[in-house]
C-alpha cells in the first residue's frame, strides 16, 4: 500500500497539484460538487424509503435521482483520487481516511447491490425501509470523515 | 405524518455528528491571538497543497511550523528549497492555544536575516 501510495505521489500530476495554486483548489470544489449531488441525491430518496411523501411515485424519484447519486459518486471519486495522490503517503497512514475508504465501499456496495441484484425499488417495505436506515446512515458519516480529514 | 420523529430524529443525528470545533490549519481560532517568536534548525519540510508544513528543532524541542501554501510562499518571495532541512530559520506567529502541542502557525519569517511576510495584513 505505501509503494502504490509513494507511486502515485510521484506522477507529475501529483507534483503538478501540490504546486498550483488553482489546480487544487479547483479539484477540491469538485470533490465538493460530487459530494453535494451524492448527499443532496440521496436524503430525499432515502426519507421517501422511509415513508415521508408517500403520495411522490418512488419509482419515476428513484429512477432521476439514483443517476444523479451515481455521477455525483464517480465524480468524487475521480477527484478524491486526485486530491489523495498529492499527499498518498499521509493519507494511508491516517486511520479515519481508511474507515472512510471502507465506508465508502460498502456504501457503494450496497447501493449497486440493491440496483442490480434485485428490482429495486420494486421490494418489500421493509426492505425499502432497511435500504433507506442504512444509506442516510452511512453517506452522511462519510461525509463527516472526509470533512474531519482537513482538520487532524 | 406519523414518521415525522423518525424524519426528526434523522435531522438531529446528522446534526450532532457535524464538527463542532475546527482544529488545526484552518483560520486562527485554534490559535492564541498573541504572537511568538522561535529561532532553530529545519528537520522536516513537506510543503505543497494542502498545506506546508516544517518541523524546526528549537533547543531541543521539536515545533510543527505550518507556513504557507506554494503560492503564498512564493508571495513573500521563498523560492524552491529555501525551507530544506538544515536550514536556520526563525518564525513568528501564533501557536495553538495548547501549549503541550508544540504548533506554530506562521505570520513571517527571517533566512539569514531576510524577512519573508506571509500574512502581511497580521500583525
Amino acid at each position: 500500500m505505501e509503494t502504490v501510495a509513494a507511486a502515485l505521489e510521484g506522477l507529475a500530476l501529483a507534483e503538478w497539484l501540490r504546486q498550483s495554486r488553482w489546480g487544487y483548489a479547483a479539484v477540491n470544489a469538485g470533490h465538493v460538487f460530487g459530494i453535494a449531488l451524492l448527499v443532496g441525491a440521496i436524503v430525499p430518496v432515502n426519507l421517501r424509503l422511509l415513508g415521508l411523501w408517500r403520495s411522490l411515485a418512488l419509482r419515476p424519484l428513484y429512477a432521476m435521482l439514483a443517476r444523479i447519486a451515481a455521477t455525483g459518486l464517480a465524480l468524487a471519486i475521480v477527484t478524491g483520487l486526485l486530491l489523495f495522490s498529492v499527499r498518498a503517503t499521509e493519507y494511508v497512514a491516517l486511520e479515519l481516511f481508511l474507515v472512510k475508504l471502507v465506508l465508502v465501499a460498502v456504501g457503494a456496495l450496497h447501493a449497486s447491490t440493491l440496483h442490480w441484484a434485485t428490482r429495486f425499488p420494486d421490494v418489500s417495505r421493509a426492505r425499502q425501509r432497511l435500504a433507506g436506515t442504512v444509506s442516510l446512515l452511512l453517506w452522511p458519516i462519510v461525509l463527516v470523515c472526509g470533512r474531519l480529514l482537513a482538520f487532524l | 405524518m406519523r414518521s415525522l420523529p423518525l424524519y426528526r430524529a434523522i435531522l438531529l443525528a446528522i446534526a450532532l455528528l457535524l464538527p463542532a470545533a475546527a482544529f488545526a490549519h484552518h483560520g486562527w481560532s485554534w490559535t492564541t491571538g498573541g504572537n511568538i517568536r522561535l529561532t532553530g534548525t529545519v528537520v522536516e519540510a513537506r510543503l505543497g497543497n494542502p498545506h506546508g508544513e516544517l518541523v524546526v528543532e528549537v533547543d531541543g524541542e521539536r515545533w510543527t511550523v505550518e507556513v504557507g501554501q506554494p503560492w503564498r510562499n512564493r508571495r513573500s518571495g521563498l523560492e524552491d528549497g529555501d525551507l530544506a532541512p538544515g536550514t536556520e530559520i526563525t518564525v513568528e506567529g501564533e501557536p495553538d492555544a495548547d501549549p503541550e502541542t508544540r504548533v506554530l502557525k506562521v505570520e513571517r519569517l527571517w533566512l539569514d536575516g531576510r524577512k519573508h511576510e506571509l500574512y502581511p495584513e497580521r500583525d
